[in-house]
């Protein structure tokens, strides 16, 4: 068996056995509760679930049956969660709040991971059909109302308009910095394909950028942005400011650079030089030669950056949330601020799943290219 | 159709070519021919403005090329070179269409086109939509030459086209070449530095060694007894004798005189060097050729 079904498998058998808070119930959303163990929450269908995350380890269950027991582990472990929360809270004060724990995340997160793991080996098509059979099982969990009493969701349905606000946000702002970084790199990369001595101190320059830790870069360039804004008051009618936006998209560009320099460079630079050759040979433009020839032959290296890009981007821009960007980011350093796990969870759940979304969607299209 | 005037190369400090002058006739099959570094390659990029000299004039159908439009010239005249150059994103009709598409073609004209040229190269129907990764050595080859031959050019430059083959495939492709030029009656200029291929292919050689010209001409004045001492050692090898034979008709020496009974019979296409293998294998002095007979003496005439 390997590591990539096994590990997932003992991350969620040890969410179930281990002694971790399950459901943690507290008297309200700011002051820490009493746990309350896997067993004692899921009861006697706590085996039910040990035994469908196990069914789907053995190699010799086919993988479609395999990733659906380690998906109906998932649901029903979340569902009956849901319900022992609601039970927990009954005849408590309204704020009272039933948050999930450790253990439940670790279950969760492990049994899911697993249904990926085993649903790896199917087509493109089996998997696509799983993607939705997992979105469509969860969708229809949430619907049911079985969640309703979770703090998560309680959490939600106070600030549901702020969290679509800032979900959104964060979208713009991550493809804001993504087109900064490509308006930066596309020329230059051009520049040090055709002057390769140039290659490589712009690469220097892009990869101490890496070096800076993130934080530090955002917190930078505002003292930065102010001084400009000082000297060049007139910058400040164009809507640039020293906080908000233009620090956050500057700084996540900045570290986008380098993947995408790199991968359009190689990408240009690994044309076939025999294909070039003979391109120009028979009466083939440069103009021409490049959008023929290289770019599409760059395509596949080129993508390979783009995706790293754009996972970054989304993650990166979560510090914007520091420099009063907003966005997803801001969520979460709210609810860090006020020992809030929910609200932190509230912020940092969209930005996985937007990084994984997107990562999948490239992925995918690279692919069928 | 193509000349040269005192063409001069340099890179650098090296002179690749120099005091080049020369024609090439339009109908022509030229090969230049040479050992290795001997600016072969540089003369004929020469053609299409690929490579520009550093003194002297090139002219293609009258024209100087250094006037002419570079991407203008480059598509009217074919390329073909060893490395091939597909480009592997392309189909292989697309591969073959694409000269006909930078000058505007329409459609229905590309795709008759491309069948048109598949069908000349030997290329099955089924290949159009495969991508040159899924071809062989020799089918990327003819994949090559049809690209080359697209636009209908009146001009190809070949170098060394056929070096990457197996014999086998290399033996058709030149048969091939040779086919399609006597069908079209096109200009070809072919770089070797295999002596066999030029003596087999070309109609006109040029002998280059460092960067000059040592002789030029039809392959047999190449090899005769008077002709240049490097290219007759580079063509003729160790029997440069028969080697000019294999090239001479045998039909230029038959007498109008009755053969004698029982004379062996030599194919009227024969050459002098088939007729003499066929004196040393029957032992006979007068054989029947074309209704007349050829007798030792004049055969070794010749010489
Ligand atoms: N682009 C170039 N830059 C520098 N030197 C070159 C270049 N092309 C050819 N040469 C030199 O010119 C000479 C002739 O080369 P080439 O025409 O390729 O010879 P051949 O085709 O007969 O082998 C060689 O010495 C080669 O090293
Ligand atoms: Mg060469």
């Amino acid at each position: 068996m390997s590591t990539t079904v096994l590990l997932p498998a003992a991350v969620a058998f040890a969410g179930m056995l281990l002694p971790l808070p399950w459901l943690v119930v507290a008297p309200n959303r700011l002051l820490p509760g009493t746990s309350i163990s896997a067993l004692a929450t899921l009861g006697a269908l706590l085996p039910v679930v040990a035994l469908l995350t196990l069914a789907a380890l053995p190699r010799r269950v086919p993988a479609p049956a395999a990733a659906c027991s380690a998906l109906a582990a998932a649901v029903l472990l979340a569902g009956l969660t849901g319900q022992a929360a609601a039970q927990a809270l009954q005849g408590l004060a309204a704020a009272a709040r039933a948050g999930v724990g450790f253990g439940f995340w670790a279950a969760l997160v492990g049994s899911l991971g697993l249904c990926a793991a085993r649903g790896a080996s199917l087509g493109a098509l089996g998997r696509l059909l799983l993607l939705l059979t997992v979105a469509a099982s969860f969708a229809l969990l949430l619907a049911s109302g079985a969640l309703h009493s979770l703090s998560l969701l309680v959490e939600y349905r106070v600030r549901a308009e702020a969290v679509q606000a800032a979900i959104l946000q964060h979208l713009v702002l991550s493809g804001a910095a993504l087109m900064a970084a490509l308006l930066l790199a596309v020329p230059l990369a051009w520049a040090a394909f055709r002057q390769p001595r140039l290659a490589a101190p712009i690469g220097a320059v892009f990869a101490t950028v890496q070096v800076v830790p993130a934080l530090a870069l955002f917190a930078l360039l505002i003292p930065l942005l102010a001084a400009l804004l000082a000297s060049f008051p007139a910058l400040r009618e164009l809507g640039l400011a020293a906080i908000g936006p233009a620090p956050a998209v500057m700084a996540t560009a900045a570290y986008l650079a380098l993947p995408l320099f790199r991968s359009l460079l190689g990408g240009l630079a690994s044309a076939d030089p025999d294909a070039v050759a003979a391109a120009r040979a028979i009466g083939m433009t440069e103009a021409r030669l490049t959008a023929e020839i290289r770019v599409p032959l760059a395509m596949p290296v080129f993508a390979g950056g783009l995706r790293v890009a754009v996972v970054q981007s989304i993650g990166l821009m979560t510090l914007g949330g520091l420099v009063g960007a907003g966005g997803l980011g801001a969520l979460v350093f709210e609810g860090l601020a006020q020992f809030a796990t929910d609200l932190m969870l509230l912020g940092a759940l969209p930005i996985v799943a937007l990084a994984l979304a997107a990562d999948t969607a490239i992925g995918a299209a690279e692919q069928r290219a | 159709m193509i000349a040269f005037e005192n063409v001069h190369v340099r890179f650098g400090t090296a002179e690749a070519l120099s005091g080049i002058t020369m024609m090439i006739e339009a109908g022509e099959l030229c090969a230049l021919v040479g050992p290795s570094g001997s600016g072969k390659t540089t003369l004929l990029r020469l053609v299409n403005r690929l490579v520009a000299p550093s003194r002297g004039r090139v002219f293609v159908r009258g024209e100087d090329v250094a006037r002419l439009d570079p991407a203008k010239l480059r598509q009217s005249i074919g390329y073909a070179m060893q490395s091939v150059g597909l480009f592997p994103h392309r189909t292989v009709a697309e591969n073959i269409a694409t000269v006909p598409r930078l000058r505007g073609w329409n459609a229905p004209r590309i795709a008759a086109r491309t069948a048109e040229l598949m069908a000349l190269l030997h290329l099955d129907r089924s290949l159009a939509g495969r991508l040159p990764r899924a071809l062989s050595g020799g089918q990327a080859q003819r994949v090559g030459l049809a690209r080359a031959l697209a636009a209908d050019p009146d001009i190809l430059l070949m170098d060394e086209p056929f070096g990457a083959v197996d014999p086998i495939t290399r033996r058709e492709l030149r048969t091939e070449l040779r086919r399609i030029h006597q069908a079209t009656g096109k200009t070809i200029v072919l770089v070797t530095h295999d002596p066999d291929e030029a003596l087999e292919l070309g109609t006109q050689l040029v002998v280059l060694r460092g960067g000059r010209v040592v002789a030029a001409g039809p392959a047999a004045s190449l090899i005769a007894p008077g002709a240049d001492a490097f290219a007759r050692q580079l063509l003729g090898g160790t029997q440069p004798g028969l080697r000019r034979f294999a090239l001479l008709p045998a039909a230029a020496s038959v007498v109008p005189e009755a053969p004698p009974q029982g004379a062996p019979e030599l194919p009227a296409e024969a050459s002098l060097a088939d007729a003499l293998s066929l004196m040393a294998e029957s032992g006979a002095t007068v054989l029947a050729c074309a209704g007349g007979s050829l007798h030792a003496e004049a055969v070794l005439r010749q010489a």
